[in-house]
Order: C-alpha cells, then structure tokens, then sequence
C-alpha cells in the first residue's frame, strides 16, 4: 500500500481500545452515483434536477 | 501533474483508509482521500477499520470503480451550462464585488443582435458536446445587473425558448410585476441577493452607487415570488451581516423561500477582503442558521434548503450528483460551464471576469472549443489538489475542491495555493457526516434529492 494521505482534520481521531462487552455502533458507508450534470456555483444555484427541466 | 498521470497515481495507489475525527460523541469517520471514499466507524474501532473488515473488504472491491467514478467527474466533463453578461453595469456598488467598479458604473450593455448571435453560437456548440440528450443546456443571465439590459435579455429568452433552459441572477432591484410576470411565465429560474433580515445589515454591504438602501425592494420581490417553483436567495456573509444569520434563515423560511445560499464572500477582489470573516466566526454562525434550519423544519415540516451546505452533503452522499460545481477540483469553470462576458469574451468562470488574463478568447470570432483550449483557461482547468499542499495531505480533499481559484490566485498568490476558507470547509464536512451518522441528512436535502440516482455501495452494520 503506498497511499501516503494524513488526516488534516482539526483533531486526531481517538482511537481507544475496545471495552470488553461493549456493543459497537453499526458501521455506515454509502454512495450513490448518477450521471453528472451540475453546473451551479456560487453567483448561482439551482438544487432540485426536475426544476430545470 | 496532468489529469492522466493523477489518474495513474490514483489507479496504483490501490485501497487507503485515513481516520478522521469528525467531532461525534460515538462516530469517527475513515476517507480514502483518493476516491472520495468515507465510512463511519465507531470511536473504538477505528484501528481495525484501517486495515481491515468488512467494511475495508467491502471498499476493495468497489475500488477501481470509485476510483473511475470520481476521475470522471474531476477531468472528463463537457460543458452544459454558460454563464451570460449581457451587460456591464450594475445599478448597486456592492462592497464585495467580483466586477470592476469602472465597468459596472460606466460599462456597456451586449446589443441585442450580438446577444442573439451569440446564442446561436452557443446552442450550436452545446448541441455538438451534448448531443441526443433530452436535457437543455442551461443559460443563465448574470451579473453585473442583467435586468439593466432587460429588453435584449427577455427578447432572447422568447428567441431561445426551445434551445436553452433559462436562469436569471439578479440584485432584484429592477424585478418589477411585468419582468415576474414574463420570467415566471416562461419558467425561468430567477436567484435574488439578499444580506441583513433588516435594512442596516443589507445596507452596510449592497447599495446604490449614490448610498440608496434596496433591502425593501428585495424583500418585496420575495413576496411577489411565494409560492413560484424555481427561485432562491443568496446571502454573502461577511463581517457585517455574520451575527445575523439565523435571522437571515428565519426571514426566508416566513417568506417560504425554497433555496437560499449562505455563502463566505468571495474574496478576489481586494473590497471583499475587507469584509472577509475569520473561518472560525464563518463556522459558528453558519452552524447556527443551519441548527435553526433543522428548527423550523421540525416545527412546520417545511425546509428551506441551504444549498451551499446541501452541496457539501451530496459531495459525500453521491458525488456525481452535486449541482454546484465550485467545491470539487477542478472546479467547474471551464469544464460544466464557462462565461461568456459583455464584450463577447469568454472566461472560465464570471468570477474572472476582471482579470484580463483568463480571457480565453471572443465567442463569436474565436469560439468555444478555442477558449476551452486556451492558455487563460488552463491553469483553471487543470487546478488539481491532488498536486499540492496542503490539500494534496488532505483527507477530505475531493469533498471541498479547496474554492476557488480565483481568490487563490488572488488573495493567496497562485492556483496552487488553497482558497479563502479552508478551516471553514473542514468544519463543513465535520458537520455533514455528523449529520450522517444522526441520520439527519436527508432533512438537509430536498425531497426525491436521490431520484435518479443507483445505490452502488451501502454498509449499515
């Protein structure tokens, strides 16, 4: 693996060891993908897709 | 770097997990910076998640195709949306903008016949790039003051009704019943900009040129747009109007505005850095109008969307379904849309439209495809933070895009520096997965936000 990437966020993740018997939260992770067709920025926006048709 | 050899680090590299602290009482989140990838993990078990489970295993495999997914968007875009000045005057002396005051005192409006010739031009080219497609390219009237130069900007959208889905962006000073009448009408997405809930606020930011106060006229052509389908408000936010923004959300939520923009003042030119927030200012106060978002949703189960924000949240949700095109790197200039400016000449983005060396060429005389290869474009088009630091070092790089060039280049001194609001930016993204590990996102987001899209990975265990 040469991925070399740190975290720049403002804190470093805590990282405790598990305690014994303790349930872990659920894992989330999703995505969805779609063809892309934005064109706002920031002088402009138009969120919804169906009202520019 | 060129975007091949990005895309040739990004396919080596193979699978990589990076923790990061998002602020949650129970959730840390893990990103591969290079394919946009995120998961949320418990607080204990970030180590495992690093290097291993089912949730890394389950990443591997989906890998190559993120990895495809994300360089698509970044670098294999064709423009479907321009951005039109049909004139160089402005009515208003805002404090922040991004136009040279001696063209939007004293500038000259686009004739109507070159307007129309220049949509015909347009219609042309996007009909070449975007082929059998259903979907119109869309063409957005825009500042400096369109509605300064109004008959030539209706007589074309009446000329170019069947060839372009039509936007206008307005100080909303000039949108009197006969021009709602005509735009509404004709189904014509209309954005107005709005900065105090009170005259004193606006006033200290957005003006006549002779001192007037237009804070009562906006607010009146909000009136007249409740309940039409397709408008927003835009707030700039700035040092003056900072402590007001959650009175700025509550008096568009009563006006039942559907989307508005808190957006940080854009500081490429030197009269918005005056006004320009600390990030850490930005953050709390934004963070409150968006709380107070939430608030009002929960109490009248009618949300008013902060498109800004909602941006961000779909940049992790489905980030090919973002619709702003300012968060991503490249960013959208020059690649989903281009300017086109008064004097027929072409910019990556209106925001360069006062600096002369991203002037790609003339529409009519050079054309599109010239300016898009041109060298004033280039360094727009191939701005990737990939490249360099420290957004290169950064875990959340592909949700932020590090906006926008143009301040970069700017305020910051080269396109390879970051933008205007980098902690702010982090903060955001903090804030979005929080949200998602709430499950509160989808208050955030307009209803039926996911229709068209495919679900193509999903961990809940």
């Amino acid at each position: 693996m040469t991925q070399t990437v740190q975290p720049q966020q403002t804190a470093q993740t805590q990282t405790a060891a598990p305690s014994e018997g303790k349930l872990a939260a659920p894992t989330i992770a999703t995505r969805k993908s779609c063809n892309p067709d934005g064109i706002g920025l920031s002088h402009y926006v138009l969120m919804d897709k169906k009202a520019a048709k | 770097m060129t975007a091949a050899a990005t895309m040739s680090r990004t396919a080596s590299s193979g699978p990589a997990l990076v923790p990061v602290d998002i602020g949650h009482a129970v959730y840390a989140a893990v990103t591969d910076p290079a394919t946009a990838f995120w998961g949320l993990v418990d607080k204990t078990r970030v180590n495992e998640a690093l290097t291993g489970g089912p949730l890394f295993e389950a990443y591997t495999k989906e890998y190559d195709r993120f990895a495809k997914e994300l360089h698509a968007l970044r670098f294999e875009l064709k423009p479907s949306g321009v951005y039109l000045n049909p004139t160089e005057r402005c009515n208003l002396n805002c404090t922040y903008c991004y136009l040279p005051g001696e063209q939007r005192s004293g500038g000259a409006h686009m004739p109507l016949p070159t307007l129309s010739a220049s949509l015909a031009k347009l219609r042309d080219y996007f009909a070449s790039v975007m082929g059998d497609t259903e979907r119109k390219p869309r063409a957005i009237f825009h500042g400096a003051e369109p509605l300064m130069n109004r008959d030539a900007v209706f007589a074309a959208i009446d000329e170019f009704a069947d060839d372009f889905a039509f936007g206008v962006q307005t100080n909303g000073t000039l949108l009197d019943d006969a021009a709602i009448e005509f735009l509404t009408s004709r189904s014509v997405s209309i954005g107005l900009s709005l900065d105090g809930p009170v005259a004193g606020i606006t006033d200290a930011t957005r003006r006549t040129w002779g001192g007037k106060s237009v804070h009562d006229k906006v607010l009146t052509a909000m009136e007249k747009l409740r309940g039409y389908g397709s408008w927003s408000v835009i707030t700039t936010c700035n040092t003056e109007n900072l402590p007001y923004l959650t009175r700025m959300v509550e008096l568009f939520h009563a006006a039942e505005v559907p989307t508005c923009m808190l957006n940080t003042v854009r500081c490429t030119l030197p009269g918005a850095r005056g006004v320009k927030p600390a990030d850490g200012d930005m953050a709390k106060a934004f963070f409150a109008a968006l709380d107070r978002t939430y608030e009002l949703y929960q109490e009248t189960g009618r949300k008013l969307m902060v498109a800004n924000f909602a941006n961000i949240l779909l940049a992790i949700l489905a980030p090919t379904a973002r619709r702003l095109m300012c968060d991503i790197s490249p960013c959208g200039g020059g690649r989903a849309f281009f300017a086109l400016a008064a004097d027929g000449g072409l910019y990556p983005c209106s925001e360069f439209i006062g600096l002369k060396r991203f002037n790609g060429g003339n529409l009519l005389t050079d054309g599109v495809e010239a300016a898009l290869k041109s060298a004033a474009f280039r360094p727009v088009i191939e701005r990737d933070v990939d490249t360099f630091d420290p957004c290169g070092s950064c875990a959340i790089r592909h949700f932020c895009g590090s906006p926008c060039p143009a301040e970069a280049a700017e305020m910051n001194g080269g396109m390879d520096k970051i933008g205007a609001f980098c902690d702010f930016y982090k903060e955001q993204v903090n804030y979005a997965l929080r949200l998602i590990a709430d499950g509160k996102a989808n208050d955030y987001l307009w209803d039926g936000w996911d229709d068209g899209t495919e679900t193509v990975f999903n961990i809940v265990n």
